[in-house]
């Protein structure tokens, strides 16, 4: 017997993430998710971050990764409330995670919470989590191909932090080239060149960030 | 990667649709799964065959229909498609200025059951 079945595949996960997105909603959260490959930065991006946020936004972040919680003592260290998903396996958070950990943060005390995503720069991009923002970290040094590679994360993203500028006189980077092919992929995409070590573009990144939060 | 958990939400879909229709078996289920979708059909089609083992899916085909991706143009007005999974520019004309129509679906679309 034939039946009709005509369901969006990830409806339910998709059901998940808009109860989140209540949630933060009546708690006067903005929410970010942030992506990006092993490596890119994301975690010390985080911390840059949570350093220049000081004293203008009250933020909370959940970790995700496979396994271990390194990342979460770093931002615990960096002195906002924390809680890790270790994902097991999982190359990606999605809303049914993100829904489970949230009675362990203060989210009345906070009003932006950051969300750490899997390093991975294709599954994190295809599950909502209930987030106003996606954002991604691509580092200069993983090569200029990606956008062309990897589309669908920077069409969903808004904004895009291009990490280890500092690095490009060592490289044959081709930053312009990640520039236009990540705005033919996503006009509307914002384009931050930040440096972690050297602190340069932090505060643009950090300012843009915050504005979004009233919006 | 995230095939796996594609696969998995594949599997609770259709084994309560089954089981809606007072049926016990499902012998074949048909995707249609969009160029642009971000999803490998080899990889979910592999995924699928290690989860369904002591399901009642266990020996259910998995047929995927490839959608390309498409889409119409604001300047020449043409519709057009393509094998690419993405679209900088209208293959027709040229323009920037065009709209993305499909090609990002990830349905099921229906199922034989038992
Ligand atoms: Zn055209």
């Amino acid at each position: 017997m034939k039946v009709k079945v005509v369901t969006r595949i990830l409806e339910a996960n998709e059901r998940l993430a808009e109860e989140n997105k209540k949630r933060f909603k009546e708690a006067g959260l903005f929410v970010i998710n942030l992506m990006g490959a092993p490596g890119a930065g994301k975690t010390t991006l985080l911390e840059k971050t949570i350093q220049k946020l000081k004293g203008k936004a009250k933020l909370g972040v959940i970790e995700g990764d496979i396994a271990g919680s390194d990342d979460a003592e770093r931002i615990n260290a960096a002195g906002v409330p924390v809680v890790q998903i270790n994902t097991g396996g999982a190359c990606h958070l999605d809303a049914n995670m993100i829904s489970g950990v949230l009675g362990e943060l203060p989210l009345k005390d906070m009003n932006m919470l950051i969300i750490e995503n899997v390093g991975n720069l294709v599954c994190p991009a295809e599950f909502k989590v209930g987030e106003n923002i996606k954002a991604m970290v691509l580092s200069i040094t993983e090569g200029h191909d990606k956008p062309l590679k990897y589309p669908l994360m920077f069409q969903e993203s808004k904004a895009l932090v291009l990490n280890k500028i500092d690095l490009v006189p060592y490289t044959n980077v081709d930053i312009e080239k990640i520039k236009k092919d990540a705005l033919s992929l996503n006009p509307e995409i914002k384009i931050f060149e930040v440096s972690c070590s050297t602190g340069e573009g932090i505060d643009l990144w950090a300012e843009w960030l915050n504005g979004q939060r009233s919006k | 990667m995230h095939e796996v958990s594609i696969a998995l939400s594949i599997m609770d879909i259709i084994v309560k649709k089954c089981r809606e229709e007072s049926c016990n078996k499902i012998d074949s289920v048909r995707l249609k799964i969009g160029k642009a979708a971000g999803v490998m059909p080899d990889a979910l089609l592999f995924a699928f065959d290690n989860i369904k083992t002591d399901t009642i899916a266990k020996d259910a085909e998995m047929i995927i229909d490839i959608i390309p991706l498409g889409g119409t143009c604001n300047s020449c007005k043409r519709d057009f498609d393509t094998e690419e999974a993405y679209v900088l520019e209208c293959p027709k004309c040229g323009s920037a200025d065009f709209v993305i129509n499909k090609g990002n679906e990830m349905e099921i679309i229906d199922m034989e059951v038992s």
